[in-house]
Order: C-alpha cells, then structure tokens, then sequence
C-alpha cells in the first residue's frame, strides 16, 4: 500500500519544483518597483510549495523504502528533498515576518532556488541513469552505438568480464545497479546476479529458455515486460545471442571465451566483437578513403561536367567525388587531363565508355583515393593493368569484357586494400584458375558464366486434373 | 513676421528642440523594446530552427535538369534499386515459411482464438486449417528453408537475406500496395523510385531514372498511383515502359518523318516553351524543355537499351525469356540491362498471385505452382548475372508482396472454395533482400508454429522502405518535402531501419 503512494513521487515532485521556483523568481522581482504588486501572490506561492515539497518528501520516503532504490545518490536526493522541505517553510516565515527592507527573503530564495535545482537534478538522474543528461554532448550524439567495446584477441578474453559485464553496464546497470534496483534486481555485481530479482530464477545456470533475463528480452517490444523499455536502448540479436550461449555455458565468471564450446553463430559474433563492428549503427565510411580530402576544383568538375562525364561527391558529407563516364561524349585527352586533377578526390569511377584503352588508363594512374573501379567492356589489356599497380585503396576492381590474362592480373597481387575482382568474359584460361588464387589469397574473384540449367518444369505447366 | 510673432515662433522652436534634447538614445531603445526585441528574438530562433526540428536533407532541385545525378547525404552502399513486386501476394506457407505443426492440423476447424476480433477479405465463419501445399527442404550454409517451389532460387538462399516476419495493415491488394510503395494506404503520395529519384537523380541522362515494367497479364490493383510522383514534381514518376514490341509507344518516328525533321520541330516547341518561361517563371515548364529534350535522346538510346534480343542466346536460356512475349522473365532481364546502363530505380510487378483457390490459376496446387515456375529461373538468374558483372554490391534487389495468405483455408461465404487456396492475412509474411550491402545468408524474424503472427523480429512497410532509403545513403527521418505547409516523408511517422540485414 505504502509503495502505492511512493509511486506517485515522481509526478508530484514537479509540483514544488515549478511552484518554489516560481515563488522565489517573484521574491526577486518585487525588488524592481514595477513588479511590486507581485508580492501578495508570494505567499500563497510558498504555501502551496511547501505543501507539495512535504508531501513529495513523503511519498518519495516510500518509493525509497520500496526496495528498487539503495546507495548513495538516493540519501543525498533524500536529504536534500528534505532540505527542500525545511527551507520553504523557512522561507514562508521569513517572508512573513521579516521587516520590508531585510535582505533575508533575497538570499535565502536564491538558496531555495539552487537547491531546487540540484535535487530536482539528482532526481533525474536516478530515473533516466546519471549520464542521461549529458549523453548526447558525448561522442556519437548519446545514440545507440555499440554496447561492447572491441575485444582485441577475443578468444583469450574473459567471457563475463570482457563482454558479459560492459554489456550489462551499458544497457542494464542505469535501472538494476548499485543506484536503483527495479524489480530488486541487481546485475552489477555477481553475487547479485546470481540472486536475481523479485521473481526470481534471472539466471538459471546452464538453462538460457529458463532464465528471465533471456525471456524479458525475447518478449515483443510492445509487452510491458519487454527489457529493455522499449524507449531506452534496445539489445541487439547479436548481444542476445552473447548472453544467451553464456547462461547455457553455466553463467561462469572467470571462464575465457576459449573454454567454451562455440557454435556457428557464436562465431560470428566473436569475430564481429574482435573487428568492432558487433551492434554498430553508423554508417562506415570505409567505402571512401578515411583520410579527409579538401573540396575539388568547382572549375575541373564543371569541364567534366560539359564533356558528359556525371561527377559528384559520394555524398553531402563527403568530398570525395564518383564519376560516370556513361553519358561522356569522349575520353580524349582534355577530359582525361581534367579527371586526373581531382586524383585526390576521385573515390569510385565508372570508366565503361568503348573508347578506354591501355592508354587512357595511364592518365589515372596517380588516382590514388580510387576505392571502386569498373572498366566493364572496354579496349583494356593486360598493358594497361600496369597503370593501377598504385592504387593502394582500390577495393573494387570490375574488368568485365575486357581482354585481360591470368599474367596481367598478377602485377596487381600487391594491392593491400582489394577485395573483390570481377573477372566474367576475360582472356584468362580454365587451368590459370588455380594460380590465380594463389595469387590473390584475400580477394574474391568472380569468374562468372553462372548458368541456371533448364528443368522440365521450368517450361511446363502444372494442369488442372478433373475432380481431385 | 512681426516682433511678436518672430518672439512666439522663437519661443515654440526653443520648446521644440529642448524637448526633443530630453529624447535620448535610451529612450528609443525603451519605447521600442518590444519591437526590436521580437525582431532579435525572430533572428535568434530562426538561426537556431534545428533545436525545434530534426535536420532536413537538402536536395538541390534544379528544374532545367531534373534528373541529373546528385549525392546522398550520407555514403550508400546501394546505387540503383530493382525491386520485384509480386502482385497479388504470396504464400510464403508454400514458399519460404514451413510450417510442420501447420501440417499436423490440416482439416481441422480453426482455432476461435485465431478469428476472434481479426478481418478477413473473405474468410467467414470457422475455416479449416490447411497444411502446407508443398514440401521443403534446408539449402545452402545459412539452411534456410525453401520449397520445392522454387528449386533454382533454394540454390541461391546464400545470398539473401530473408525477412520472414513482415507486417502490414491492409488486406485488400490495393490499399496493402499503395502502403508498401508510397508509404500510405491512401492515393496521392509519392513512390519509393520518386523519392529515391528526387534524391538521387539518375547517372544515365539518355535514360528514365525510374522505370517500370508490367507482367502476368494485368495491372496491380492500386493502378498506375503506385508508381505516381504524388506532390513531388512529376518528373519523378515512374515511366512505364513495355516489354513486347516498342518499349516506349511512338518511340519511333512516324513514317515520312525524319531525324532532322523531329530535331527542329522539338527546337520550335522548346523555343516557345522558353518564351513561356520568360513570361511565366513557372519552373514547371523548364522541366518540360528538359523533358522534350530527353525525349528525343531516348528515341536513339531506348530501343537499344530496351532491346533484349542482342542479349546472347545462353543469358535467354539462363533467365528462361520467351521472345516476343510479355512476361517476368524479359522484364527482369531488361531490369539487369536499365541497372547496368545506370537506371537508378526499376519497378516490376507480376499480377497473378492471389491464390485464393476460386479457379485453378488462383490455386496453391496449380495456378501457385506455375506462376513459381514462371518467376524461378529469371530471379536467380537476376542475382547470379548482377554478380558476375560486379552490379549486385551496388544493386539492392528486393522481392515480395503486399501481404501474406493465411494458415487457414479459404471458405469464400461460409463454403469450401473448390481449389486449394489461402485468404488475404496481414500478420506475417516473407520477403527478402539481397544485394547493395546487405547480408549474405541471413534470416530475420520467426512466426509462431503454424505461421500466423510474427513472433520475433516484425518489421513492417516503413521499416523496409526506411532500410531501402538507408542503403541509397539517406536518413529516411529527415527526407522530406515541403507540401501543403509541412514536411512530408515516405515513411510518415512511422519506420526503423533493420539494421539486422545491413552487412
């Protein structure tokens, strides 16, 4: 029953908070003689305030007693509640009785107003998680990013101290930790863990379907007792996987990741953890250099723009250019010279026009931003190959329809950055397959002549069979 | 002027200025605060407007050159967009979602805890429950489920990411299709191509940025809306382009009438449209100069883009297209060829699947069957040619329909209909992605054991046209479009970005 009336503590705290402050804002006004007929309302401000600062004192010593609450930031919002309560009565006396020219009510509403203020602060701070505030002041605007941070060398790492625990703390700790204890629940330390809230069996050792935690995190996002509330940060399945092969592992505190059995998806998220990439929202921007560029010359991209050739940054917050030659009217000399002087901008180029010989391509071969090249269906050979050898951020090579071999290809074995190479319709040969595998371990090549073959039922149809 | 009178007017001249010495700069700035303070205050809130609303993507709309290439604002993995529209829904029971438990019930009377408060298009009374009308098997490293339905695509499940909980709110086909393209069951917003055009522009200025091609005999119910420009300029609808004879109608020029002929009569119409331009500053017309203008290009380009049959003989077979013919198969090769010469958004629908079992080319066991046989081979094909070419990284294929069909079978007024068939059902059906930086092999979303509502991972229309949007390099929050006085967006107040799929 007394946790019923704790509860409405947070919408009754607003009442003092609003009304105090605007008692002391008209303690301050009626020293301008122009607002002086301000002051009969004043008392019956501080009245009102002081009845709605006790009661939340009340109300919020039940919420405190409800079990959700412990440590230190609670008895410090307590006191200086408290305190709240004592200085407005104060205030009202002062008001009242002091003579018209004391500076008592002054000083002691500016002290009401600070302290207000800092209660009304810590308040918050216990509802929303103390960091709530400045959150979106951090790095990554407050939003929701990665809960784990990279683990370098994952599979020598601590299970629950390396991606167990930073987990919980960065998604659980701000309403089951040392400061509030929702549900009684604590996950901030093991003991607690293991204890498990109000209803009991959180964690069931070795059970994942069994344990609560998994369950409130399952549950759809428009259940009540979905976890998190669905207007906080929510787990992605990556972390929920994480959690759930732990529990079914024993829930153990000091195993490394090494020591237990790891299924397929476990994998994957280990590896993604090791990469960074687990649970990340930003867009990447490794399809463009990371090193910053200065804007282009407006002049250059203009004379590409007349000879037909569509270039563009790669986006608004990029200066990075993409360039297409697919409308251009030729790749003479003059285009090409204009292309080479954005080298430094020029990220991913479309060079598909049936004029691209050996030759044009030596005009970009100090494009050293290139991340994404397709020279689909031109004149280029191995000769020309040469010309990319210093692409060192080029991930992204299409030679489709090009007459290039296993031996040209080869010169391009050292480029760091390459990941894929579309080589459909090339001169390389069957048996050159091998090797050039061998050459390019890390790259994906794509020989392509896919074929879908041709069954019966692909030309025939099903019949309707009469009475069936 | 008298003694007197030069005295009085001395003496009045005297009052004047030594009043007007007792008006000081102070007093300006008194009498006046109100008003010099609205104006400050105006000026302070205007250059902070972002405190009050999220930031807007600023598209640099030029109505001379509409269509002309423009960057997104942030770096897409997508560049162009084909997405495949099965219209009239379906069954993802018979294609991708196995229902074992579903099996176990067939025949059985449904559940009441399954009608109870639900709308169905037909269904009436207590259907049946129907098992599903096919058999399925796991395929590829990601052992994701498919039927026997599609054996060329079961082949391909390692390249897609399959969401299998998709949610709408309309039954009905053209309701449920206006909300998954223009992001309102209701007519007169934009479509997902329009949007993406308007954003984008397209790279191949002799080409459409947004075309759209037709099969299975008929429209989508929703009509030609579902690919309209609602209030954004309308150049940005989707053209329609013909898969059987020309692509474009009266492409060609009309007999008698030659190339120059047609080059100064488009000259003569521009010129007086620029003279209306002079006199009107209607932007609106400059955009019909440029609409002219890439009419006549398209007259050269078109026919060959558009033309399939110089395509080589084994790429036919690989997509199994029927020359001459109307249907899926040459729209989704013509959709490899518009991406590859740098159409920014290509639109296919496919009418004829709403197994309803009223007829036998509305059944799961025979019309379902065929028009699976019909789409298998081209959607494979799609995805294995766009990789070989180095196009599925920058190309974001999307395939579904509006709905999904139901684990009961359908009693069209209280009786068994004669074939087997499934009722419209908005709980939960499947779609996939694939391509333009999307995960490889992955399945999103469950649906409880007999598939009809989505257990885990739901996501909706908004969801699929947001992470659509997200993949081209834009937030769909802050797409918007100033009309009747308000930003407007696709995704209207709804959508979330399914970061799970996103690689």
């Amino acid at each position: 029953m007394l946790e019923f009336f704790g509860r409405f503590h947070p919408v009754l705290v607003h009442l003092p908070i609003g009304i105090l402050l605007i008692a002391c804002l008209f303690l301050l006004l009626i020293l301008i003689p122009k607002f002086a007929n301000l002051r009969p309302a004043i008392t019956a401000l501080l009245f009102l305030g002081m009845i709605s600062a006790i009661g939340s004192c009340i109300t919020g010593y039940f919420l405190a007693n409800s079990g959700d609450y412990e440590g230190k930031m609670v008895s410090n919002h307590q006191w200086m509640g408290i305190g709240v309560a004592v200085l407005s009565v104060l205030l009202l006396f002062i008001h009242k009785y002091a003579k018209a020219d004391s500076r008592m009510p002054t000083v002691t509403s500016v002290l009401l107003l600070v302290l207000v203020s800092v209660t009304g602060h810590l308040g918050g701070s216990l509802t929303h998680g103390a960091d709530y505030l400045t959150a979106p002041l951090k790095e990554g605007g407050g939003k929701a990013g990665a809960a784990i941070p990279p683990i370098p060398n994952v599979q020598e790492a601590l299970v629950y101290k390396d991606a167990i625990q930073p987990l919980l703390k960065n998604r659980c700790y701000s309403c089951h930790g040392s400061e509030k204890q929702k549900g009684k629940l604590r996950l901030d330390l093991e003991a607690y863990i293991l204890k498990g809230g109000e209803e009991g069996h959180t964690i069931v050792k070795g059970k994942a379907e069994e344990s609560e935690l998994i369950r409130r995190l399952l549950l759809p996002g428009s259940n009540d007792k979905h976890m998190p509330p669905k207007e906080k940060p929510q787990l992605s399945q990556d972390e929920i996987a994480l959690l759930h092969w732990w529990i079914n592992n024993g829930a153990g505190f000091n195993e490394k990741v090494k020591g237990l059995k790891q299924p397929d998806n476990i994998k994957a998220v280990l590896a993604a953890l090791e990469k960074g990439t687990a649970g990340t929202i930003a867009n990447k921007l490794a399809d463009v250099p990371e090193k910053e560029v200065d804007p282009a010359n407006e002049k250059y991209i203009k004379s590409l723009n007349n000879a037909g050739v569509m270039i563009v940054p790669v986006a608004q917050s990029s200066n990075y250019l993409t360039a297409n030659f697919i409308n251009a009217h030729s790749t003479a000399d003059s285009v090409m010279k204009a292309l080479k002087s954005v080298k430094d901008q020029l990220a991913w180029l479309k060079l598909e026009h049936k004029s691209v010989n050996d030759q044009t391509l030596k005009s970009i071969k100090d494009c050293s931003s290139l991340v994404r090249l397709s020279l689909n269906n031109t004149k280029v050979t191995d000769k020309g190959l040469e010309s990319l050898k210093n692409m060192d951020q080029l991930q992204y090579l299409s030679l489709v329809g090009t007459k290039v071999t296993a031996k040209g290809l080869k010169q391009l074995s050292k480029l760091k950055s390459l990941k894929s190479l579309y080589l459909y319709q090339t001169n390389i040969q069957r048996s050159d397959w091998g090797a050039l595998k061998k050459a390019f371990p890390k790259v994906t090549l794509d020989s392509g002549n896919y074929r879908v073959s041709t069954l019966l039922k692909d030309t025939t149809e099903v019949k309707a069979t009469p009475a069936g | 002027m008298t003694r007197d009178e030069l005295n009085a007017y001395k003496l009045v001249k005297e009052a004047q200025e030594a009043q007007l010495s007792g008006v000081t700069r102070r007093h300006f700035l008194k009498e006046s605060a109100m008003g010099l303070g609205a104006l400050a205050m105006g000026s302070l809130l205007g250059s902070c407007g972002n405190l009050f609303s999220s930031p807007q993507t600023k598209i640099a709309y030029d109505p001379a050159h509409p269509l002309l290439p423009k960057s997104p604002p942030f770096v897409g993995k997508a560049k162009s967009v084909i997405y495949l529209h099965m219209a009239g829904a379906p069954s993802q029971l018979e294609l991708f979602d196995f229902k074992p438990e579903l099996m176990k019930m067939d025949g059985q009377d449904c559940p009441p805890s399954l009608l109870a408060g639900k709308q169905f298009a037909f269904i009436t009374g207590v259907p049946k429950m129907l098992g599903p009308q096919a058999s399925f098997a796991k395929y590829g490293q990601s052992a994701a489920l498919v039927s026997e339905n599609l054996p060329h695509f079961s082949t391909m499940v390692d390249d897609v990411s399959f969401l299998k909980a998709v949610k709408t709110d309309q039954f009905n086909h053209a309701p449920a299709q206006l909300l998954v393209h223009t992001g309102t069951p209701r007519l007169g917003r934009p479509s997902i191509g329009s949007w993406v055009t308007y954003g984008l522009g397209t790279e191949n200025q002799n080409l459409p940025g947004y075309v759209v091609l037709t099969s299975g005999g008929s429209f989508p119910d929703a009509g030609k809306s579902v690919w309209g420009s609602g209030f954004l300029p309308s150049v940005y609808q989707g053209v329609q382009c013909r898969s059987e004879g020309d692509p474009v109608l009266f492409i060609k020029d009309p007999d008698g009438m030659n190339r120059d002929l047609r080059k100064a009569s488009i000259q003569a119409i521009n010129e007086a449209n620029e003279q209306q331009y002079q006199e009107y500053n209607d932007p609106e017309i400059l955009s019909r100069i440029a609409q002219y203008e890439m009419a006549y290009r398209m007259q050269i380009s078109a026919p060959e883009v558009m033309n399939i049959n110089d395509e080589p003989a084994y790429i036919h077979e690989m997509y199994g297209t029927q020359p001459g013919k109307a249907c899926f198969a040459n729209n989704v090769l013509l959709a490899r060829k518009l991406v590859e010469k740098g159409v920014r958004y290509v639109q296919l629908f496919d009418w004829g699947w709403d197994a309803h079992g009223d007829s036998p080319s509305n059944s799961l066991n025979i019309g379902l069957k065929n028009k699976c046989r019909s789409i298998d081979k081209p959607i494979t094909a799609l995805l294995l040619d766009l990789k070989q070419r180095g196009l599925l990284e920058e190309t974001l294929v999307v395939w579904g329909g509006e709905f999904g069909r139901t684990p009961m079978m359908e009693n069209r007024n209280g009786a068994q209909n004669p074939f087997k068939g499934r009722d419209h059902h908005t709980e939960a059906f499947t779609m996939w992605m694939a391509g333009g930086g999307i995960k490889k092999g992955f399945t999103h979303g469950e649906t409880d054991e007999i598939g009809y509502s989505a257990v885990s991972g739901k996501v909706d229309a908004f969801d699929i046209q947001a992470t659509i949007l997200n993949q081209l390099g834009f937030n769909h929050e802050q797409f918007t479009y100033p009309f009747q006085g308000r930003p407007f967006r696709l995704t209207d107040v709804g959508g979330k970005v399914i970061h799970e799929i996103i690689a």
